[in-house]
């Protein structure tokens, strides 16, 4: 898994590409609650170029909401097909604030809808 | 990782416990079943269960130690694909109920995905046990004992997936 971040103004972007599994999880965990600590309280997660994902990182995407809900922030995530397959089967679409692309999560968090 | 064929449809793959090597062996159960069924649908989700049972070995059958043994056994018949999860660690005595937890719960969803992605599941224990008899020269049947210690069991999780190759 590659791990990749990035700032667009005041939202924090952190972009996940390959396999998303247990194995990777300490890493990712570590790096969200970092950033959700010393950020903003604006999150993407984007995981479009995310190809296989299990319930462990599930359980990573969910310790980032909350932290960032005890923040009062706001946390988005931009999915892949095999992410919201596994996000839907698991019915955390109804926690999750899910956004098709990048550019439109990005356009979310700065007009704050 | 390492793989016997032991039969033109019978391969099996060997690990060490180490959430580093789930990711291979998920890959080449994933080529596998894609090489079976033609379906990549298919291939995904046996992929997926056979990914969710290995994190459960290495978290719950071995408590996260590294470098115990991990057989699968991948088994193709016409229409049908077995596959076995091998660990000889600390057993369980029932299966999980296969239900979501409290949508905020960050652990419980595993067994939910295994029963979503196979047809049919079951677990068999097998245990070895020490039994010990002590006779004495007195003894009468009556005071033969037996002490019995687990010494080590075999567990199996079978995943079933039944197919219709895709053209």
């Amino acid at each position: 898994m590659i791990l990749h971040e990035q700032q667009h103004n005041d939202i924090d972007i952190i972009e996940l590409s390959g396999r998303f599994i247990m194995a990777d999880t300490p890493e990712v965990r570590n790096r969200l609650n970092s950033l959700i600590k010393e950020g903003s309280g604006k999150l993407i997660i984007d995981l479009e170029k995310v190809t296989f994902i299990d319930s462990s990182a599930c359980a990573v995407l969910i310790s980032a909401f909350k932290n960032m809900q005890i923040k009062s922030g706001r946390l988005v995530l931009v999915t892949s097909p095999v992410v919201q397959s596994l996000i839907e089967l698991t019915r955390l679409h109804t926690i999750f604030e899910i956004i098709p692309t990048l550019p439109r999560a990005i356009e979310a968090l700065e007009s704050n809808k | 990782m390492t793989a016997d064929i032991n039969a033109p449809d019978i391969i099996t793959l060997k690990i060490v416990s180490d959430p580093k090597n789930v990711s291979p062996l998920g890959e080449a159960i994933n080529a596998l079943c894609l090489y079976a069924t033609n379906s990549e649908v298919y291939a995904h989700d046996i992929q997926l269960a056979v990914v969710e049972a290995l994190n459960n070995v290495i978290l719950h059958a071995y408590k996260s130690q590294k470098g115990n043994e991990i057989i699968v056994k991948w088994i193709q018949s016409t229409g049908c694909l077995n596959i076995e999860i091998i660990d000889y660690g600390i057993s369980m005595t029932a299966l999980p109920v296969a239900a979501l937890p409290e949508i905020d719960a960050e652990g419980g969803r595993g067994w939910w995905i295994i029963n979503a992605c196979v047809d049919e599941y079951y677990y068999k224990a097998v245990e070895y046990v020490e039994r010990e008899r002590v006779c004495t020269p007195s003894s009468s049947d009556s005071d033969v004992f037996h002490n019995s210690l687990l010494k080590s069991s075999r567990n199996t999780l079978t995943l079933i997936k039944y197919f219709q190759q895709v053209a």
